[in-house]
């Protein structure tokens, strides 16, 4: 299986930081900036993990991830949901969606990677 | 044809002798008849309800009808002047009789016997200068307010104002006069008077109506408890008949204090006078036709009147409503403006942050020592700008009802350790003391974690900011279905008198060491809030100088919220 990781977020400035982080560690990063594409990547690359913003532009993160959770092939590839909604319900919403983890908003530079890791299959 | 006349003339005048012997009979039997009581009636200055004319002569409406109804019972009325304040006082120790103009309430029934028909119906309406740009109520934020010490309005504006959460400084007079006189003499902003009197003085005094009416009042005469019922039993039957006749004194007086201004009074036995030859003539000439009409005339009056009076009532019930709407419009769009900003400075925020830790971490390459220094320094302005504007997101969201609570079950002093351990270097760094004690009986709770954990954080952190020697002491123990947490310090203290508002939003207080002590001052506003909504309470207690404690109460277990 290959170490590559496919980020779905509209941000540049956070897609590039949780890039630089992850390759650090020697992941390997596919990006997306909507949910349709991420979805075809996914299909492309079956990556180890996805990690799914949920505030995006026309397709929300919900929906992104009930979408992939249609396809067989990307049933047991786990997902990441990295989001601001820190609020309460948030957290049942994306994970009755098919989010296999959940990561807040701002991202902690020096946890990240550790975090992501924990979500991984072993 | 001069027999015919003359016959028909002294049939007139045997007619007349016939009714003047009647009437006169009638009169006798009054006299014989009649209670001769002597009421003692108290009188104040409350134009055109009732008051002193210039001629000295207690006038107005009460005094109209109540002489009408005195002169038919054969009752002596003498008038004993004062206050308003000062003749419930004479009507409350029996000095005074019978009290005119006296609005119904549950606590003047316990002490004074009312009848039963109204004689008037009033409301309350807010007078202002023609400039004071005050319109609705809204406006009276901050204002100063005359009113009638001791009357029924003062109470009503206070529920009122009460209801709207307004801060209005009410001016208590001892009579109307002054009430105007001040505000037109701008020592007050507005006055808050009855409708008979606003509409017959607000002129004299430079003085408008705003759309601000309120508590509609019926207006009975009073006596002493026990005293005289019968008197009010008379009262009322005579009042019940006045109002049935269309043309009687009470709708006389009515029309003539409040349709016109009455610059002048004609000597009463003029009227009399005049009313008698009137009468006779209108009556020789066969004249009910006209008589009719001229009812009709003054009922159409009358009925205009009312409904001119209802039409201004609808509209500024409608004005009223209007501005509120406005006003809790213009509430939500901030609260949800500033929700929408606070996320949108926070999402660059969070990008300098991690970035500035990535740097740091040395992620990025290796940094030299002033490199690092200056980093630290970014992030952690970077995170003070961040508390500030979650600050600030907390408080308008919940303003605009948009926060909830979860309840999970989680442990609580895990939480309390974590906390904890997270003021404890700079608690360490200024040399304090730190005491954690969680009694035996502290586990499980369920609630918002993170809610929670930032109740005490707050708390904690105050704790720290403001204590320069001593020590910080964190204890929680179970209280029935309650745990009970409490932060106390050995700080500056709260003085006494800002004790009362710490919970208010931007109320961090002025300790003369302002500038050491940064914050938006929302921190304990949003604490309390927070912990209403949980089901609980927070109190504080503190000596200035000395040191604060605050203790939190809240419910081991805690049902979801949103507001």
């Amino acid at each position: 299986m290959s170490k590559s990781l496919l980020i779905i977020e509209d941000n540049a400035q956070n897609l590039y930081m949780m890039r630089f982080l992850l390759e650090k560690k020697g992941f390997s990063v596919i990006e997306a900036v909507t949910g349709p594409e991420g979805i075809d990547k996914a299909l492309r690359h079956r990556p180890l993990a996805i990690l799914l913003d949920i505030q995006l532009p026309e397709i929300d993160g919900y929906t992104v991830a009930k979408e992939l959770k249609k396809h067989d092939e990307l049933k047991s590839i786990p997902i990441i949901a990295v989001t601001s909604y820190a609020m309460a319900g948030d957290r049942e919403q994306i994970l009755a969606a098919g989010a296999t983890g959940y990561i807040e908003k701002p991202i902690n530079p020096e946890t990240f990677v550790e975090e992501i890791i924990q979500y991984l299959p072993k | 044809m001069k027999l015919r006349l003359l016959k028909a003339l002294s049939r007139c005048f045997l007619r007349l002798s016939f009714f003047a012997f009647l009437i006169s009979m009638v009169l006798f039997v009054f006299q014989v008849y009649g209670e001769n009581l002597e009421l003692t009636v108290g009188l104040y200055e409350n134009p055109p309800k009732l008051f002193t004319a210039d001629s000295g002569k207690p006038s107005g409406i009460f005094i109209d009808i109540l002489e009408h109804i005195a002169s038919q019972e054969s009752w002596r009325l003498r008038y004993r002047r004062g206050t308003w304040a000062q003749c419930l006082d004479l009507l409350g120790r029996g000095e005074i009789d019978l009290m005119p103009d006296v609005a119904y309430t549950a606590e003047r029934a316990a002490v004074f016997d009312f009848n039963k028909e109204p004689v008037l119906s009033s409301w309350f309406q807010v007078f202002a200068r023609a400039d004071s740009g005050i319109r609705s109520i809204l406006d009276l934020e901050g204002k100063k307010v005359t009113v009638l010490d001791g009357s029924v309005q003062q109470a009503a504006f206070e529920n009122l104002v009460g209801g709207f959460q307004l801060q209005v400084q009410l001016v208590p007079l001892p009579d109307y006069q002054l009430v105007f006189e001040k505000v037109a003499a701008g020592a007050a902003d507005a006055a808050i008077v009855n409708r008979f009197y606003g509409a017959m003085n607000a002129d004299r005094y430079g003085l408008q109506d705003t759309a601000v009416i309120f508590h509609p009042t019926a207006l009975f005469f009073a006596t002493p408890k026990g005293k005289h019922e019968a008197v009010l039993k008379t009262l009322d039957e005579h009042i019940r008949r006045l109002k049935r006749e269309q043309q009687s004194v009470y709708y006389e007086s009515l029309k003539r204090w409040t349709a016109q201004r009455v610059v002048f009074e004609i000597p009463r036995w003029i009227k009399i006078t005049g009313l008698v030859v009137g009468g006779l003539l209108v009556l020789s000439l066969g004249g009910g036709a006209l008589l009719k009409s001229q009812v009709n005339a003054r009922t159409r009056e009358l009925k205009e009147m009312n409904r001119e009076m209802e039409a201004r009532i609808q509209q500024r019930t409608a004005e009223l409503a209007q501005a509120m709407e406005k006003a809790q419009e213009a509430d939500r769009l901030k609260s949800a403006f500033l929700a929408t900003m606070s996320h949108e400075l926070r999402t660059p925020l969070n990008s300098i942050i991690g970035f500035t830790g990535i740097l740091l971490q040395g992620l990025a390459g290796p940094l030299n020592d002033e490199q690092r220094k200056q980093l630290g320094i970014v992030q952690n302005s970077a995170r003070h700008l961040l508390a500030l504007i979650n600050d600030v997101l907390d408080i308008s969201k919940i303003e605009a009802g948009e926060l909830k609570l979860s309840a999970r079950e989680f442990d609580l002093p895990e939480s309390l350790r974590k906390v904890f351990e997270m003021v404890l270097p700079l608690a360490q760094k200024k040399g304090l003391e730190m005491i954690l004690v969680i009694e035996k009986d502290v586990s499980r709770v369920v609630g918002d974690q993170r809610r929670l954990e930032q109740i005490i954080l707050d708390l904690l952190n105050n704790a720290v900011k403001f204590t320069e020697k001593g020590f910080i002491k964190v204890t929680c123990s179970a209280d029935g279905d309650q745990y009970v947490l409490s932060v106390s310090d050995t700080g500056i203290g709260i003085k006494p008198e800002d004790l009362l508002t710490i919970f208010h939003p931007f109320r961090q207080i002025d300790t003369g060491l302002a500038r050491k002590h940064e914050g938006t001052g929302l921190g304990l506003s949003i604490s309390k809030k927070l912990v209403t909504m949980m089901g609980g309470t927070i109190h504080v207690a503190s000596r200035w100088a000395e040191g604060s404690t605050f203790t939190v109460r809240f419910p081991k277990i805690q049902e979801p919220k949103h507001e």
